[in-house]
């Protein structure tokens, strides 16, 4: 730099990246900002309309209940995996054989496709057939998930808890094995309670990689779509039907492609907001 | 502070074919400034672990002033360790890492405040207190470690394992000598695990030397610098260490290659080693005279210069093997010396152990 002129034959080597993130993001995006302000009737029918398509979207009632839905939805997965990710990696053993196969065996959920996952759950949680929905009727239980949005619920977290704990329990694991032996045995030594352990030796050493865990599990979670789709097609009623779902059936099902392009514009801002606040709050914290 | 007794303590990790320790005997008095020297392999982390209750001894006592502890977990023995790298709770400032060992035995806060400050100021890290330990140097960090280990009042036992592995060179002296003066003025007991020589003669007042899970000598450095117990300890003490060769007991004096190198009266005839360290020993370029032994020169070493003269180490093969003789450089390679060894000084070894009668005396050994 120092006495150098500014060589800017470097922006050439940004270029390939430049196109491909332009090919893959911006110009998809920037099409459905284009949709999103404008009332398109066919190719060459098309009016600028500003800002009324969000206005819509905004008082619709039914995207707001999505979107509490899907707050809560989120909310709880978080909720459970997280803490259950950690119970779980504390608890596998960190060597011997048995270590290397529970890894296996634990991350196997993680290689079933999302509509494989839900179409198991669908079968699964069957009032009539289904292992877990009959063994419940025959104990006395009256669960039905496409009649009950309780029971619809708790069949959807099962499943997600089912399907991404382990990504959680994993990350959590590899944060673990970083620990030295010394750490546990100092802290023995000083006289440190199970839950100092956990609070000044594992959590510490945790935070990076849940914060990939948390991050993750809130843009995936925010994001859901094939197991509702799939298991319960967002019912009872619109019991399950979260942001995506509407989103598709407002975009695929009606071709309200205005309306539909300014949800995803405003799906996509909620999304990205969450993350950033997260992010940042986390960053902010260990800068202290 | 306390007595630390070892009292035939055996341990073997499960599934291992053999035990790393059998019988240890092994006595420490209270105060006492004690080395724990050997190479790695030794076992000295595994009794270093014994002895702070991470591993429990297979059979055999462990007591602190004649209790016993060998089954008492660490949080109750009353010990400190340090280990070979900063440990340190990296989510706590300065002060907090200090004071934690206190406030998990309900230490009254302002108790902690007054010790954690009194602990800083004697190591110099007072200015420290309210950093995090992830922004302070490595050595600022095991100051720290330390710091926390020493902080407790009346510890029966402080525990270092080689404490300045992680440490830059030039300032390992500075942290060797700050750790010896807050020894003293505590009185701590203190066991140091090392594998450097020169840390374990600096820092300890007795030093046990551990080969293959045996003790083979416990003794002051003098002792185990000129009373080595076993070869190993002749070999691993000493820099170099004592030139071993083959020889025999026979017609009352230790021979080597047919010359007498030392009367040995009492001693059953027979081979044996024979040990005498570079300082023990002179190289005479005029030849020998009646009852030195004869050797060539292979190679000399220069040391420094004294008076205008090169010293250093000679390497001398006399035919049964190569020695080192530690002098002036006043021969060259290929020239035929003859080498004087001090017959007061020589020893000799049998299976590994000391031949009583040849030499300086042993004093009190331990493991034969």
């Amino acid at each position: 730099m120092s006495g150098r002129r500014p060589d800017n034959r470097a922006w050439l080597g940004v270029l390939p990246v430049v196109l491909v993130v332009a090919f893959s993001a911006v110009i998809p995006l920037m099409t459905v900002v284009n949709y999103s302000l404008q009332d398109i009737f066919d190719q060459h029918t098309r009016l600028f309309v500003g800002f009324d398509w969000y206005r819509e979207i905004l008082r619709d009632p039914r995207f707001l209940e999505a979107l509490l839905r899907q707050l809560a939805f989120s909310g709880a997965v978080l909720l459970i995996e997280v803490p259950l990710g950690v119970m779980v990696a504390r608890s596998l053993p960190r060597s011997g054989w048995l270590a290397p196969a529970l890894v296996v065996l634990i991350a196997l959920p993680l290689l079933v496709p999302w509509n494989v996952v839900g179409t198991i759950w669908q079968i699964f949680a069957r009032p009539d057939i289904g292992l877990l929905g009959a063994a419940l009727t025959g104990l006395g239980f009256e669960f039905n998930y496409t009649s009950s949005p309780v029971d619809a619920w708790i069949t959807l977290l099962l499943m997600d808890v089912w399907h991404w704990t382990s990504l959680v329990a994993l990350l959590a694991y590899a944060g673990l094995a970083s620990i030295q032996e010394a750490h546990y045995q100092a802290a023995e030594i000083d006289g440190a309670g199970r839950w100092q352990v956990f609070r000044l030796v594992e959590l510490p050493r945790l935070r990076p990689v849940l914060t990939i865990a948390v991050l993750l599990r809130l843009m995936d979670s925010f994001m859901i779509y094939t197991e509702p789709f799939v298991l319960t097609g967002g019912g009872p009623g619109n019991a399950t039907t979260f942001l995506s779902q509407y989103l598709t059936s407002m975009a695929v099902g009606q071709f309200d492609l205005g309306p539909a392009a300014a949800f995803s514009v405003l799906y996509f801002l909620v999304t990205l907001l969450m993350c950033w606040l997260f992010y940042t709050s986390v960053i902010r914290k260990e800068d202290e | 502070m306390s007595r630390i007794e070892l009292d035939g303590v055996s341990h073997r990790y499960p599934e291992a074919p053999s035990e790393t320790f059998a019988e240890l005997e092994l006595v420490i008095g209270s105060g006492e400034a004690h080395a724990l020297l050997g190479s790695s392999g030794a076992g000295k982390t595994t009794l270093l672990n014994l002895l702070s209750g991470i591993e429990q001894p297979t059979t055999g006592r462990i007591t602190f002033d004649g209790r016993d502890v060998s089954r008492t977990p660490p949080r109750a023995r009353n010990v400190a360790q340090v280990f070979q790298f900063p440990v340190l709770y990296e989510s706590l400032s300065v002060a907090e890492n200090l004071e934690f060992p206190l406030k998990t035995r309900g230490v009254r806060a302002a108790e902690r405040r007054r010790r954690a400050k009194a602990m800083a100021e004697r190591l110099g890290i007072a200015e420290l207190m309210g950093r995090r330990p992830g922004k302070l140097s490595l050595f600022e960090r095991q100051l720290v470690a330390i710091g926390r280990a020493l902080v407790r009042p009346e510890l029966s036992l402080v525990l270092l394992d080689e404490p300045l592995t992680a440490v830059e060179p030039s300032i390992k002296w500075q942290l060797r000598r700050e750790l010896k003066a807050v020894q003293q003025e505590i009185g701590a007991t203190m066991i140091y695990v090392t594998h450097d020589q020169t840390e374990a003669l600096t820092f300890a007042d007795r030093i046990s030397l551990l080969h293959r899970g045996r003790i083979l000598q416990t003794g002051s450095a003098r002792t185990l610098f000129s009373a080595p117990a076993h070869e190993q300890v002749g070999h691993f003490i000493g820099s170099p260490g004592m030139n071993l060769v083959p020889g025999e007991i026979a017609e009352g004096a230790l021979r080597l290659g047919g010359r007498v190198v030392a009367p040995a009266a009492g001693a059953e005839p027979g081979p044996c080693t024979i040990g005498f360290r570079p300082e023990w020993a002179s190289v005479a370029p005029s030849g020998p005279d009646g009852s030195g032994l004869l050797g060539t020169i292979t190679a000399a070493r220069v040391l420094g210069v004294r008076r205008g003269v090169p010293v250093g180490i000679l390497s001398v093969d006399l035919g049964v093997g190569v020695v080192q003789v530690r002098q002036a450089l006043s021969a060259s390679p290929g020239e035929r010396v003859g080498v004087n060894v001090d017959a007061g000084q020589v020893v000799a070894f049998r299976e590994g152990w000391r031949l009583p009668g040849i030499g300086a005396e042993t004093g009190r050994g331990a493991g034969s």
